[in-house]
């Protein structure tokens, strides 16, 4: 089932008076589950690509389609709402709360959609039991090391259950161990919990365990290699 | 768990948080403590015009005020008492003689006011008996077969009737009030010596003194010097009802202490009996019907019910005869509104500083909180919140200490001895006893609530002209 459709989108910026084509004509679709990496050098479009999938920027000209919902007609606070229950992030660098414990940012996107205590408590042991950081629901991320705070930020993405989730480069900031635990995470997460996972990276064990590889060069899709 | 964050985030940086929680509460308790030590010397002094001198209304004959004539009494006294009386919120009347004249001892003559009271009726209405100094004598409590006038110290002083002796008594009396003997011994040079007035015995025992010991002792000294020769005799002269020279000589019965040195200076008191005996005024006639009220809030509501009910008098109530002084009572409600204005002002800009400050260092957190969907509405209340977190923290320590020192000073007192001549010389106490009201305290309370209100609204409003994608990628 088709989670994203992105059809012709382009996004170009008019800095300087010189047009730079971020996003130059890009068509593809992610399905529901799916473990997708974005690949490509610096400047490719990547995280552009990253930021239109997430609402968080909106496309010159295309569309982009989330479970049938065109993103580029959604009033601004409508995209908000919509990138709540549906889209989930994990940032290059945790970017949690960092006055809240580690339960209180897990739960925090289901307090915004006001979800009934139980079930947020319920969810929030859930992730935190599957992230390996039961233990430390109480901590705030300053006391809990980089790859902590990342898996606390990818329980977080994963909270409301979203429809995908976005992670830019989530492996950037960590060393090897971390990272790998991270990757196991996330891949055991996408599997058991059915969410599609979209990566933007240059760490080649993400692109390893990924099962789709989407090369991007100079804003266009140069190949889309999917794995067994 | 929006008000839960902000309140944490309050506590981010505490240093930070506590500078402007401490610049609000020490505003604040600046402002209240001020307008309660401002608020209560007016009140004081109403007190006093109301209670001492005036009571809430008074009624003339028309032409009374502007001509002191003796023949310009109320004509039909009898009606007018039933009048008043007769108005709900009336609490007590009575009448007086008032007659200009002039006092004069060996020392000195002046001109004054005369009142010829009823004592009894007097006592229901005014304090003035409770202003007695001790040890002056009585309001008119002891018979005696002179005429009998009760005055005031500034006018005794005048005539020369108090004056300032170090004698063996006053020795003995800062003794028992602990004034070290060393202090006592530099007034050798002055005992037994007699000074006529405050200023010039100040002025000699401030020589021998060190200016610390003059502050400290100053006030012990004057008093224990204070000496007042019993059943002094002063002249009373003045104009009868046939306008012919007439007056006699009265006994002081005591004398009164007030804050106001003009009415000290002016006024003095006589039984009414006595005035009309040397003035030739009938039973029954009088220059002025004086009306005490229930309470002062009625005297804007009952004035124009009486003058309504008395067109042939000139009927005043407090304010009318002392303009001044409701000019300042109704004007103090302007300079709380412009002093607490300012405060706050100040307040407000340390705020948005704060808040501003606070917005630019999360701005990566607050791009972050934007991008995974919180609304414009939530960003908004959170950092609202914070501001006003900071004010309402700020804004109840601020009152705590204000409620705690006023709370002391009001039974304490402040002693302003040192700016005591110029304020009672416009009649106001140096002893203050700041006191505030309850609607004082939440006026405030919702006015700092109000300001960490308007005060989020610019650094809110630049958050959330964030741009997520942008304010992500800071640094």
């Amino acid at each position: 089932m088709k989670v994203i459709e992105i059809k012709e989108v382009y996004k170009i910026y008019n800095e300087t008076e010189i047009e730079v084509h971020a996003v130059n004509g890009v068509t593809l679709d992610f399905q529901e589950a799916e473990f997708a990496t974005i690949v490509g050098p610096s400047g490719s479009g990547k995280t552009t690509l990253l930021n239109l999938l997430g609402g968080l920027d909106l496309p010159t000209s295309g569309q982009i389609l989330i479970d049938g919902v065109d993103l580029s007609k959604l009033k601004s606070s409508a995209l908000i709402d919509f990138r709540m229950k549906n889209i989930g992030f994990v940032f290059q660098a945790y970017n949690l709360i960092p006055v809240l414990t580690a339960k209180e940012n897990v739960e925090f996107i289901m307090s915004l959609q006001k979800w009934i205590k139980k079930e947020r408590d319920q969810r929030t042991f859930e992730l935190l039991k599957s992230v390996g950081l039961s233990e430390r629901a109480n901590s705030r991320p300053a006391k809990m090391s980089g790859g902590q705070q990342q898996r606390i930020a990818v329980a977080r993405a994963l909270a409301s259950r979203p429809k995908f989730v976005l992670a830019d480069e989530p492996t950037a900031n960590l060393d090897s161990k971390s990272a790998t635990t991270l990757l196991e995470i996330m891949g055991k997460l996408n599997h058991e919990e059915k969410i599609t996972f979209i990566f933007s990276t240059h760490d080649p064990r993400v692109v390893k365990m990924a099962h789709r590889v989407i090369t991007l060069e100079d804003g266009k899709v140069v190949s889309d290699e999917v794995r067994e | 768990m929006i008000t839960a964050i902000a309140w944490k985030n309050v506590w981010r940086n505490k240093t930070r948080s506590l500078i402007v929680i401490s610049a609000v509460a020490i505003g604040v308790f600046a402002g209240v403590f001020t307008m309660a030590a401002i608020n209560s010397s007016i009140i004081q002094r109403i007190d006093a015009a109301v209670n001492e001198e005036l009571s809430h209304i008074q009624v003339n004959n028309k032409d009374f005020r502007s001509s002191n004539d003796i023949q310009n009494i109320i004509k039909d006294f009898p009606s007018v008492m039933s009048a008043l009386r007769s108005i709900t919120g009336v609490k007590d009347v009575t009448g007086r003689i008032i007659i200009k004249g002039i006092v004069s001892t060996s020392a000195k003559s002046t001109g004054v006011e005369i009142n010829g009271i009823n004592v009894e009726k007097e006592k229901k209405i005014f304090t003035l008996e409770k202003k007695l100094i001790p040890g002056t004598g009585s309001y008119f409590n002891e018979k005696s077969k002179y005429n009998t006038v009760f005055i005031g110290e500034k006018l005794a002083k005048e005539l020369n009737i108090i004056r300032y002796i170090i004698s063996p008594e006053a020795l003995s009396a800062l003794k028992n009030e602990k004034i070290p003997a060393a202090v006592i011994s530099k007034l050798e040079p002055l005992y037994d010596q007699r000074f006529t007035s405050d200023k010039k015995f100040s002025k000699a025992f401030q020589n021998f003194l060190t200016p610390k010991e003059f502050i400290k002792y100053g006030m012990k000294i004057k008093e224990a010097a204070w000496s007042y020769r019993e059943g002094s005799k002063i002249i009373l002269s003045f104009l009868d009802m046939n306008n012919m020279q007439t007056g006699a000589a009265f006994r002081v019965a005591g004398i009164f202490r007030t804050n106001n040195d003009m009415f000290e200076t002016v006024s003095l008191f006589v039984p009414i009996e006595e005035l009309r005996t040397l003035t030739g005024m009938k039973e029954g006639t009088f220059h002025r019907a004086i009306a005490l009220l229930d309470n002062n809030e009625l005297t804007n509501e009952i004035t124009p019910k009486i003058r309504a009910a008395l067109p042939e008098y000139e009927v005043l109530n407090w304010k009318e005869i002392q303009p001044d002084l409701a000019m300042i009572a109704d004007f103090m409600e302007q300079i709380y509104g412009i002093f607490m204005g300012i405060i706050l002002l100040a307040l407000a800009f340390g705020i948005v500083n704060t808040m501003l400050m606070a917005v630019l260092e999360r701005t990566k957190e607050l791009g972050m909180l934007m991008a995974i969907g919180m609304n414009r509405r939530k960003i908004f209340s959170m950092i609202m919140l914070e501001s006003v977190f900071l004010s309402i923290v700020g804004g109840f320590a601020g009152m705590i200490i204000s409620a705690v020192v006023i709370g002391i000073t009001g039974k304490t007192g402040i002693n302003l001895v040192k700016y005591s001549e110029g304020m009672e010389a416009f009649g106001y106490t140096a002893h203050l006893f700041p006191a505030i009201d309850v609607p004082f305290f939440i006026t405030t309370t919702i006015l700092i609530v109000l300001t960490g209100i308007f005060s989020s609204i610019y650094p809110a409003r630049k958050a959330l002209k964030l741009n997520p994608v942008e304010a992500i990628r800071t640094e």
